[in-house]
C-alpha cells in the first residue's frame, strides 16, 4: 500500500511514478493506493493514477484505491474514472 | 567622585583656656588637611608639645588586637627616638597592666596624675622599659582613646616628665576632646582609603570594560571616560575628553534617530535625566562627520545622587556599539526586501530601478545598474539618486558616455574581472587618477562622490552586469564593511536578472505556440456573441494543455469545444493540436457529439506515446423555433454552466469518460434549451482551483461571479472571472485556466435566420 497526502499534480506526479516502479510495489500481489490524505489531484495526477493502474494490470497485481478529498472524489466522477477503479472507502476493506 | 567623610561633630567640652582652644582649633585644621593618618598622627603629637605634654604618644590598635605606636613627639628628639627603638622592641602586650593597654580595652580615658617608680615598674614591659621610664622621670599623665562610634582605635598619651606640672580633671576633658577628634580624622582617612579601593576597583572596571562609559556633571562636564569612550568619540586618551570643553566633542557627530531624523543632544538620556525625566534606552545612528563612518549605539544612562539631597550629581552613560548587529539586521531586511522586489516582477529593467531606489537613501546617495546587453555593449538601465537635479543630470551623462567593456577601471573592470571594487576618500585627485575617463570624473564629480563601490550581477557562467553605489551628500560614508552586503545584493539581482531572461525567452517561446494551437479569431455566432479568456499557468511557463475552439458545421449548427489535455509542454501540445483537429475533421463528417468524443479517443489510443488523456466538453448549438437548441456532451470535463437572466445557474450536461486512457468509454449526450439572455458558461477546472490549497475560488467562487452575469457584457464576465481567478491564486496560477462563453441577444435569431437565408 502506497500512501499520497498534499497534492498530486504536475509538480508532483514524478515523485508517484517512480514509487509505482520501486521494487517493493513491484512484488506485491496487490497494489493499493491510499489517498485519504491526498487533498488535491489535477488532470496530470490522474493520468499517473491510470497509468499505475495500468502498471500494476500489466504485472498481474490487483489494483484499488481508496476514497480521497472531496475535489479528488469529484474528478474522479467527473471523469468517471472511479467506474474503472477499485476504489475502497477504507483499506480496512482489505481484511474482509 | 564622592566620598562620604564625615565633618568633626560640634565641640561639647568647654576647655578652660584659649590656650586649649588654640590647640583645638590648630588640631581641627591639622585633621581636616590630610586624609594619611599616620601624618596626621605625627602632627597632632607635635601640636601638644611643649604647650600640653613633654611627650605625646598616639598608639593604634592593629586588627590582629596587637598595640603599635605610630606618632611620638617630644620637647627632646633623642627621647622620643629611644620610645621608638624601644616600643618596637617591647611592643605593649594589649592584654597587660600599661594604662594605654587598658584604656584601648576599656574605652575609658586614665588621669594619672603622679607615677610613683612602683607604678612604672608595675606596667613597664620589662625591666629596660621600666629602667627608661623612671630614668626620664614619667611624672604625670593622661591616656585618652580614640573612640570612633562603638570602637576604639588606639590611645592618645600625654606625659609630663621631670616636676612640671601634674595633670588635673580640665587637662583630661581636653586631651580626651583632642583624642576624639583625632580618632574621628583616623576613621574617615579609613573610609576614604576603602572607598578609594572601590572606586579603584570599580575604575579598574570601567577603563577595561568594552563599552564605552562616560560620567558627565550637572555642568555637563565629562569628569569620566575610558578608552573605550575615547574610541568612541575619537579621541586619543580619556583625558582628551575629560579636559574638553562642554559642547565640543558631540558637534563632532551627527546624530540620528532609527528612522533617520536627526536627534536633539537634549533627547539624550543623559541630559533627559538631569532635566528630572525618565528616558528608556535610546538607539541612535550616530555618524562621525570627518570620516562618514556610521555606528549605531545603544544608549544608556543612569544617575549618582548625593544621598543627604537626592540631587544628581552625575550621570554614568553606558554606550553600547551594536553595529555589527545592527548592520547585520539591516543588510538582512535590505536584501529581503531587494529579493521580494526582484521576484515580484519578470520586468526586470523595471526591478532594476526599483532596487535601484530601494538602495538610496538606505546604503547610498546614488545607484546606478549597469547591464551587458546582447551585443556586448554595457547598458545603464537604472539610476537613481536622492536630490532629482543631479539624477537628471546622471542620466543625461550616462546616456552620452557609454563605457567600452574593456575600459581598465570602474564598471567595465568589474563586469570583466567578477570581483568588487571600493574607492573610500574620493578626492578630486584621486577621481582623476582612478576614471580615465574625463565624463567619468565629471560625473563622479557632478554628484559630489566621496565613496564609491562597484559589486559585480553574476550569473550562473558570467557577469552579467554591475551595480555602482556611490555616497556623496550624506555624512553617512560607504566603507568596507558596507561591501559585504553589496556583493550580496549583486549577486542576487544577476541570478533574478538572468532567470528573468531566461524566462522572458521561455515566456515568448511558449505564448507563440500557444497561440497556434488556439484560433486566432472567434467567428460571428448568429444571433449570439460569444468571448473567451485564456491565462496560461504563469509558474511553469511552458504550453499549456487547455484549449477551446468555436467552428460552425453542417450549415448553420455551431460547435463550443473546451478541453484540457494533461500534462505541458511540447507533448501536450501536440496532442492539444490533435485534439483540435480531429473533433473538426470528425464534426465536418457528419458525426454527433458522441461520436465525435469516440473518435478523438480512438486516435489518443493511437498515439505512439501511450497513454495520453483528455478532458472535452463539447456543446452543438442549432437553431430552435424560439429558441437555441444546446447538446451538451462531456467526457470527463466539467459540466457547462447555463446562467439565466437573474443570474441562477443550471449545470448542463451528465459525466462522461474522460478520454484516452480507460476502455470502453461511456458517453451520452443531453439536451438544453437556451433562451435569448442566457449566457453559457464553459470552463476548465484551472478556474475553481486557481488558488488552492488555501483561498481557492471554489465551484461555489465562479457560482457567486455568474451571479452578476445578467449586468455585464460576456467580455466584463470573463475578465472578472478570470481576475478573481488570478487574484486568489495571487497572480501565480498552478494551472492554466480556459473560459469561453456565449450569450444569446434578444432580437437576434430572426434577423440572422434570414441573413443565413439569404447566404444560401
Amino acid at each position: 500500500m502506497l500512501s499520497l497526502s498534499g497534492e498530486l499534480d504536475l509538480a508532483s506526479a514524478p515523485i508517484l511514478e517512480s514509487e509505482i516502479e520501486s521494487s517493493d510495489l513491484a512484488a506485491a500481489a496487490m497494489v493499493v493506493l491510499d489517498l485519504r490524505e491526498l487533498s488535491f489531484i489535477d488532470s496530470t495526477g490522474l493520468r499517473v493514477l491510470l497509468a499505475a493502474h495500468e502498471r500494476s494490470t500489466e504485472r498481474g497485481q490487483q489494483f484499488a484505491l481508496t476514497q480521497g478529498s472531496e475535489q479528488v472524489q469529484r474528478l474522479l466522477s467527473i471523469t468517471r474514472v472511479s467506474e474503472h477503479l477499485r476504489i475502497m472507502a477504507s483499506p480496512d476493506e482489505l481484511l474482509v | 567622585m564622592a566620598s562620604s567623610t564625615r565633618e568633626p561633630t560640634s565641640v561639647n567640652a568647654q576647655p578652660t583656656s584659649s590656650a586649649a582652644m588654640d590647640l583645638l582649633v590648630e588640631a581641627g585644621a591639622v585633621l581636616a588637611t590630610s586624609l594619611d593618618p599616620a601624618t596626621t598622627m605625627g602632627q597632632v603629637a607635635r601640636l601638644t608639645v611643649p604647650r600640653l605634654a613633654d611627650l605625646c604618644v598616639i598608639d593604634l590598635r592593629n586588627d590582629d588586637g596587637s598595640i603599635r605606636d605610630v606618632a611620638v613627639a617630644a620637647a627632646d628628639t633623642g627621647i622620643a627616638r629611644e620610645l621608638e627603638d624601644l616600643r618596637a622592641r617591647y611592643p605593649l602586650d594589649p592584654r597587660g597592666e600599661h594604662p594605654v593597654a587598658r584604656v584601648i580595652r576599656t574605652g575609658e580615658p586614665q588621669l594619672l596624675p603622679t607615677m610613683t617608680s612602683e607604678l612604672l615598674r608595675s606596667f613597664a614591659q620589662g625591666s629596660e622599659h621600666a629602667r627608661f621610664m623612671i630614668e626620664h622621670d614619667y611624672h604625670s599623665a593622661v591616656v585618652a582613646p580614640l573612640s570612633a562610634g562603638e570602637r576604639t582605635l588606639g590611645a592618645l598619651s600625654v606625659l609630663r616628665l621631670g616636676d612640671g606640672e601634674l595633670y588635673r580633671n580640665d587637662d583630661l576633658e581636653l586631651v580626651c576632646e583632642l583624642a576624639r577628634r583625632a580618632a574621628l580624622a583616623i576613621d574617615n582617612a579609613r573610609l576614604y582609603s576603602e572607598v578609594r579601593d572601590v572606586e579603584q576597583r570599580l575604575a579598574a572596571i570601567l577603563v577595561n570594560l568594552a563599552e564605552a562609559i562616560t560620567v558627565m556633571d550637572e555642568r555637563g562636564r565629562l569628569v569620566f571616560a575610558n578608552q573605550a569612550a575615547a574610541d568612541l568619540l575619537g579621541a586619543a586618551n580619556p583625558a582628551e575628553l575629560t579636559s574638553a570643553v562642554p559642547g565640543t566633542i558631540m558637534p563632532r557627530f551627527l546624530v540620528l534617530d532609527e528612522s533617520g531624523r536627526e536627534l536633539d543632544l537634549e533627547a539624550m538620556p543623559g541630559r533627559r535625566l538631569f532635566k528630572g525625566e525618565q528616558p528608556t534606552p535610546l538607539l541612535v545612528r550616530n555618524i562621525v562627520r570627518a570620516t562618514g563612518e556610521e555606528r549605531w549605539l545603544n544608549v544608556r544612562s543612569s544617575t549618582v545622587t548625593d544621598p543627604d539631597s537626592e540631587r544628581i550629581l552625575y550621570v554614568v552613560s553606558v554606550f553600547e556599539n551594536i553595529t555589527e548587529v545592527k548592520r547585520a539586521q539591516l543588510a538582512e531586511s535590505f536584501l529581503a526586501e531587494a529579493s521580494r522586489l526582484l521576484a515580484a516582477s519578470m520586468d526586470y529593467s523595471e526591478t532594476l530601478q526599483r532596487v535601484a531606489q530601494l538602495a538610496v537613501p538606505q546604503l547610498a546617495d546614488w545607484c546606478a545598474v549597469d547591464l551587458v546587453n546582447d551585443r556586448g555593449e554595457i547598458e545603464r538601465v537604472a539610476v537613481h539618486h536622492t536630490d532629482p537635479v543631479r539624477l537628471a543630470l546622471a542620466e543625461r551623462l550616462s546616456r552620452t558616455h557609454r563605457p567600452a567593456l574593456d575600459e581598465p577601471t570602474g564598471v567595465p573592470e568589474v563586469i570583466r574581472t567578477g570581483r568588487a571594487r571600493i574607492f573610500t576618500d574620493l578626492e578630486p585627485e584621486t577621481l582623476a587618477a582612478s576614471a580615465r575617463d574625463t565624463e567619468d570624473v565629471e560625473l563622479l564629480r557632478a554628484i559630489r562622490a566621496t565613496a564609491v563601490i562597484i559589486v559585480p550581477m553574476a550569473g550562473a557562467s558570467r557577469t552579467i552586469g554591475a551595480i555602482t553605489l556611490v555616497s556623496s551628500d550624506s555624512v553617512r560614508r560607504l566603507s568596507r564593511a558596507d561591501l559585504a552586503l553589496a556583493e550580496r545584493l549583486g549577486r542576487r539581482a544577476g541570478t533574478a536578472v538572468e532567470s528573468a531572461r531566461i524566462y522572458t525567452e521561455r515566456t515568448q517561446i511558449a505564448h507563440t505556440l500557444q497561440r497556434a494551437l488556439l484560433p486566432e479569431s472567434l467567428p460571428d455566432i448568429p444571433g449570439g456573441e460569444i468571448a473567451a479568456k485564456y491565462s496560461p499557468a504563469g509558474e511553469l511557463n511552458d504550453v499549456g494543455g487547455d484549449f477551446y475552439d468555436v467552428f460552425g458545421y453542417d450549415g448553420d449548427r455551431w460547435m463550443l469545444v473546451i478541453g484540457d489535455v494533461c500534462g505541458k509542454g511540447a507533448r501536450a501540445a501536440g496532442v492539444t493540436a490533435l485534439a483540435r483537429h480531429t473533433l473538426r475533421a470528425a464534426a465536418m463528417s457528419g458525426q454527433s457529439p458522441a461520436e465525435m468524443l469516440a473518435t478523438l479517443h480512438e486516435a489518443l489510443r493511437r498515439q505512439p506515446m501511450g497513454a495520453d488523456l483528455c478532458t472535452v466538453c463539447l456543446v452543438a448549438i442549432e437553431r430552435a423555433s424560439e429558441h437555441r437548441r444546446l447538446t451538451v456532451t462531456l467526457a470527463g470535463h466539467q459540466p457547462p454552466l447555463l446562467i439565466g437572466p437573474s443570474g441562477e445557474t443550471t449545470q448542463i450536461g451528465k459525466p462522461g469518460t474522460l478520454l484516452g486512457v480507460v476502455d470502453p468509454i461511456d458517453i451520452s449526450e443531453s439536451q438544453a434549451e437556451m433562451h435569448a439572455g442566457q449566457t453559457l458558461l464553459l470552463y476548465t477546472d484551472g478556474v475553481p482551483e486557481a488558488g488552492r490549497p488555501s483561498g481557492q475560488l471554489g465551484e461555489q467562487g465562479l457560482l457567486e461571479l455568474c451571479r452578476h452575469a445578467p449586468r455585464l457584457t460576456l467580455s466584463d464576465l470573463l475578465e472578472q472571472i478570470e481576475r478573481a481567478a488570478l487574484q486568489s491564486a495571487a497572480g501565480r496560477l498552478r494551472d492554466d485556466i480556459a473560459l469561453l462563453a456565449l450569450r444569446l441577444t434578444d432580437h437576434g435569431p430572426s434577423r440572422h435566420q434570414s441573413r443565413s437565408e439569404l447566404v444560401r
